[in-house]
């Protein structure tokens, strides 16, 4: 089956938008392609007549910390995110969820912004990044902009981006102070493939002393067609003591306010609702641990 | 020479496995023919309805297309390995009555050979058929109801196929029994996966036969079946096969062979067909899903004494080897116990699901997966150890079956069991009494650790009254000396590396080393019939064919003939089918014993397993090439683990929901135990070739119980399905409060 006519490596951002203008709506970015091939070769997607692979473009695969700030360039793999130990210390549940996407093959081939573009509700270096308040870099219409990362997802497999005419160039979010902490887990089936069942990220900001939670992020998915954060619970934790009590009353109120689907040949809703319970008990107590042992950026 | 040494039992390296691990050799979809063209198959869009008109002009006019053939140019059109019931290819205007019905939706309808793939893939979607819907009947028990629709005109209630077994005097029996269990288990359906999808090239030879290449698992059979659709004699069609990716049953039935031929013949072009994963999932049969009732009584001191059970297997729109498959899940539900008062009744019943058939156990795997949780909620019952319980109650030389006979001599049950339950170091003994060590501790207390056993017995061959028989020719070549041997078998190396043995046997027949030894085989021009590769039959049925070869040759030798050929029909000792009333019978010559000590830890509170260790025990009789028979073992556990706690073909109203390998999972290296440790036990089968018996299905047949009873001893509750996935074991365990904090 041939699934495509041309296909351009591109090595700068500038190459890439040009041949996307060249082409007219007849070129899409491929960006590691373990969803985009699939979809072709399973008829879900036509052939394309020409594809333009953008993992080369040097100013897209580095991982760069700026002070407090982390900038991830859209194609770097996710095998290269759970190998960095920058971003362990500073963006520990994205290396988590990063280290968990489908098998190695599609680790070391896979990009974070390749997940992000194709989607997805349930991707799980996307859920991290909702958990870390992310913004994402788009070239829409020629035009340069920083954007919150949710505005991304407009519909299950819908992005804000056209792939034909747009492009996402890089990530840029906080890094973990002290008393900032972050944990994902998932529940998948099983351990060598993708198809995660549920994904949780959680991001937390303790109070000088520890005792309290400051602020929290929340990322739960899929519990809709797109990622979302769970506002609700984030804002009950926000004063609260970071005890057993306060973490039973936020799995209680997940329980209430996610409802999540029942997906043909993953799991049932009841399962998944029972899933909310045991990923929260799990990821919000190790990112309460990290977050009262991180250390300053200026000590490494 | 003693060849002993040097020949059986040796690792020898597989043959063609540098070519397989290079890319070099050549699978069906490798090899291209000048001048070729490509075929698609239009499947059916429906589970169940009546075609009353294709209209294929559009697909005609597609440029590049070269004929658009339907179910009117069949010149005979149906096959089936056991009753022809399917229509090679479904729609109105056939020579048979009743093929413009699609029953499933593996069904074929049309095909389209072009200039090219792309130009075939496009047009056999312009292809209009008019369907008129009928009733779909997915479930078996829908199924045999009076007002189900009847998917066959001959077959009443759709009940295919209806065994009963009335052995010694049930209502004695349990009024004997102490202790009663009871249990519904239920079985899924299990795609083959093998790596390589369906392919293969038909095109006229020089003698101008009909000459398929395909990957199967018995050219002789694929001859046949090819020459009855196609209204052919035997040798105007000639099947070859080059490397097969894997076939584990999924071979057996027909897929391409017969649609290849057909526009071949028409066309006077090669022509050639690679299948998607996709449409191989659709396309070809997959293990019965079996709903098994069974209720087994022991006295307190744990002797049985009756068993009953009713077994009820979804065959799918079409025969296939539905027959042989419930006939071993029949004469297996009662596992290998000697059990004095019996009462079964297997069916076999047609629905709109995608056709059951052959797979790596042919039933066995379903019926163990009742037997062996039986027994292991018996010892639990009777408050006794599951290794105790069996030894005094399995299967030995001079027990009888529920079917009334005993097993064929060399009946080592018992020393598999207790050999490979101390081997293993999951169970420990002192005299009689036999005790389970305690697993490591679970690193976390929301995991939970267990130790589990299963044992279990197959049939070597098809038997049941069937003459099992299997050809060979050996040519010895040289002047004072033997100085080359050809071996020529036709059983297929469908990647066990039964070649490999071929020429270990041979050489040892022969008294030759193995280097002289070389294999003709995979071609009807060149070979005769030695029978499928299937039903752990082939080291066992070659073996005694080769042996019978090489002796008639050497005979010849001795009489200065030059080169001297020797040829050899084995016919396995005989044998019955059930009777009809009370299942009484000899069902097979051979088999193989296999126990199995299996260690998992589930997560509580998630529902995940992994299964850390297995330990499978086999009487081999004898290795004739142990890392081979290492490599069944531990690709068999891996595949036995896919079903018991992964695949879950997911259907809905006969349409396959997962036909992918990203939907369907299979296992990865990710999820295989840390360990397999194959403990090989040499009794020697007396019937057997140097001994060996059969031992392909065997590590597949008791994975699925021995986990369930691992995973009873982590939590103390009961698994009576498969698979077991994450979802299906929280479930059952929140209902026994386990997991909840």
């Amino acid at each position: 089956m041939q699934l495509w006519n041309r296909y351009f490596l591109a090595s700068s951002v500038d190459e890439t938008l040009e041949l996307l203008l060249q082409y007219d709506g007849q070129a899409r970015i491929i960006a590691g392609g373990t969803d985009l091939l699939i979809e072709m070769r399973e008829g879900h997607r036509p052939p394309q007549p020409v594809l333009v692979d953008i993992t080369a473009i040097p100013a897209l695969t580095t991982i760069e910390q700026d002070n407090d700030q982390i900038i991830l360039g859209a194609c770097v793999t996710h095998a290269r995110i759970t190998h960095s130990t920058a971003l362990q210390k500073r963006a520990t549940c994205l290396v988590e969820s990063c280290g968990v996407v489908g098998g190695p093959q599609v680790r070391n081939v896979g990009t974070i912004g390749g997940n992000v573009a194709h989607a997805l509700p349930a991707g799980d270096g996307t859920t991290s990044l909702v958990a870390l308040d992310a913004e994402a870099e788009v070239v829409i219409d020629g035009e340069r902009h920083w954007r919150p990362i949710l505005e991304l997802f407009q519909g299950p497999g819908v992005s804000l981006l056209d792939s034909t005419r747009d492009l996402l160039v890089r990530f840029r979010f906080q890094a973990h102070q002290p008393h900032e902490g972050s944990a994902f887990d998932r529940i998948m089936r099983p351990q060598g493939v993708a198809l995660p069942i549920l994904g949780c990220a959680v991001w937390v900001r303790l109070n000088a002393d520890n005792s309290h939670y400051e602020a929290a992020r929340i990322c739960i998915a899929p519990v809709g067609p797109t990622p979302r954060r769970i506002t609700a619970v984030e804002n009950m934790l926000a004063g609260c003591p970071a005890t057993e009590d306060t973490l039973e009353a936020a799995v209680a109120l997940a329980q209430e306010v996610i409802k999540p689907r029942t997906s043909k040949y993953r799991a049932t809703a009841p399962y998944r609702s029972e899933m909310v319970a045991v990923l929260l008990r799990r990821a919000l107590p190790a990112a309460v641990e990290r977050a009262k042992t991180t250390m300053p950026v200026t000590s490494q | 020479m003693t060849s002993q040494d040097v020949n059986i039992g040796r690792n020898i390296r597989r043959m063609g496995a540098v070519e397989k691990v290079t890319g070099e050799a050549l699978y069906p979809g490798d090899i291209d023919l000048k001048n070729q063209l490509w075929m698609k198959i239009r499947f059916s869009d429906r589970a169940h309805a009546r075609i009353t008109a294709i209209d294929t002009r559009q697909a005609e006019a597609h440029p590049g297309v070269v004929a658009v053939f339907t179910a009117a140019d069949v010149p005979v059109n149906e096959y089936g390995l056991l009753i022809p019931d399917q229509p090679v290819l479904c729609g109105p205007g056939s020579s048979k009555p009743g093929a413009d019905i699609v029953r499933c939706i593996s069904d074929q309808v049309a095909v389209v050979v072009a200039e090219t793939e792309q130009a075939a893939a496009a047009a056999v979607y312009l292809i209009d058929i008019t369907y008129e819907d009928l009733p779909v009947v997915t479930d078996v028990f829908a199924a045999m109801a009076d007002s189900a629709p009847q998917l066959h005109a001959e077959v009443e209630n759709n009940i295919q196929t209806h065994y009963r077994i009335r052995h010694g005097d049930i209502e004695q029996g349990w009024a004997q029994a102490d202790v009663i269990v009871e249990g519904e288990y239920i079985t899924g359906h299990q795609e083959h996966a093998y790596l390589q999808p369906e392919a293969g090239l038909s095109y006229l030879d020089d003698e101008g036969r009909v000459t398929v290449v395909v990957a199967g698992q018995w050219v002789h059979e694929d001859q046949e079946q090819v020459a009855h659709a196609l209204g052919l004699e035997h040798d105007q069609v000639r099947v070859i096969y080059p490397n097969i990716g894997g076939a584990f049953g999924g071979r057996e039935d027909m897929s391409v062979q017969i649609v290849l031929g057909l526009a071949a013949k028409k066309l006077q072009r090669p022509v050639k067909i690679i299948w998607s994963r996709e449409e191989s999932i659709i396309g070809h049969h997959k293990r019965h899903p079996i709903t098994i009732h069974a209720r087994w009584g022991a006295t307190r001191d744990g002797k049985l004494v009756a068993a009953e059970a009713e077994v009820f297997g979804d065959a799918g729109a079409y025969a296939y080897t539905t027959p042989k498959v419930m006939g071993n899940a029949h004469l297996m539900v009662c596992g290998p116990y000697e059990i004095p008062n019996a009462k079964v009744d297997t069916y076999g019943v047609y629905t709109n699901n995608v056709p059951s058939g052959a797979f790596r156990g042919f039933g066995g795997p379903q019926a163990a997966f009742a037997a062996e949780c039986q027994m292991n909620k018996l010892a639990e019952a009777l408050g006794m150890d599951p290794v105790e319980l069996r030894l005094r109650n399995v299967l030995r030389d001079d027990s009888v079956m529920v079917v009334g006979t005993p097993l064929p001599p060399g009946v080592t049950l018992d020393r598999v069991l207790a050999e490979g339950a101390v081997e293993s170091g999951f169970w420990q003994r002192s005299g009689d009494r036999w005790q389970r060590v305690p697993p490591n501790p679970a690193p976390d207390s929301t995991r939970r650790r267990g130790t589990g056993v299963a044992m279990g017995f197959k049939n070597i061959g098809f038997s049941f009254g069937y003459q099992e028989n299997s050809w060979a020719e050996i040519e010895l070549h040289g002047q004072a000396q033997i100085e080359r041997v050809v071996v020529r078998q036709a059983g297929a190396d469908v990647g066990q590396g039964a070649h490999t043995a071929f020429q270990q046997m041979a050489a040892e027949a022969v008294g030759v080393p193995v280097e002289k030894v070389e294999v003709v085989s995979h071609d009807t021009a060149f070979t005769g019939n030695s029978g499928s590769a299937s039903a752990s039959r082939m080291t066992f049925m070659a073996g005694n064919a080769i042996r019978g070869a090489a002796e008639a040759a050497l005979e010849k030798w001795t009489q200065e003939d030059r080169p001297a050929i020797g040829t050899y029909t084995y016919l396995a000792p005989k044998t019955s089918p059930f009777d009809p009333e009370t299942g009484q019978a000899t069902p097979n010559f051979a088999y193989g014993y296999v126990a199995q000590f299996v260690e998992v830890e589930v997560d509580v509170e998630t529902g995940q397993v992994e299964v850390l260790r297995v330990s499978s025990a086999h009487d081999v009789g004898k290795a004739i090439n142990p890392r081979l028979i290492e490599g069944q073992v531990e690709g068999g556990v891996v595949q036995a683990l896919g079903y018991a706690v992964m695949e879950n073909l997911v259907t809905r109203d006969g349409m396959i929901l997962n036909p992918y390998l990203s939907t369907y999972l299979i296992p990865t290296v990710w999820d295989i135990p840390h360990e397999v440790q194959s403990i090989i036990l040499e009794y020697a089968d007396p019937r057997g070739p140097w001994g060996a018996r059969g031992m392909a299905e065997m590590p597949y047949i008791p994975l699925a119980p021995a986990i369930a009873s691992a995973l009873h001893d982590a939590t103390g509750v009961w698994f009576d399905r498969v698979p077991l996935t994450p979802e299906t074991i929280v479930m059952k365990l929140r209902e026994h409060g386990i997991g909840v904090i």
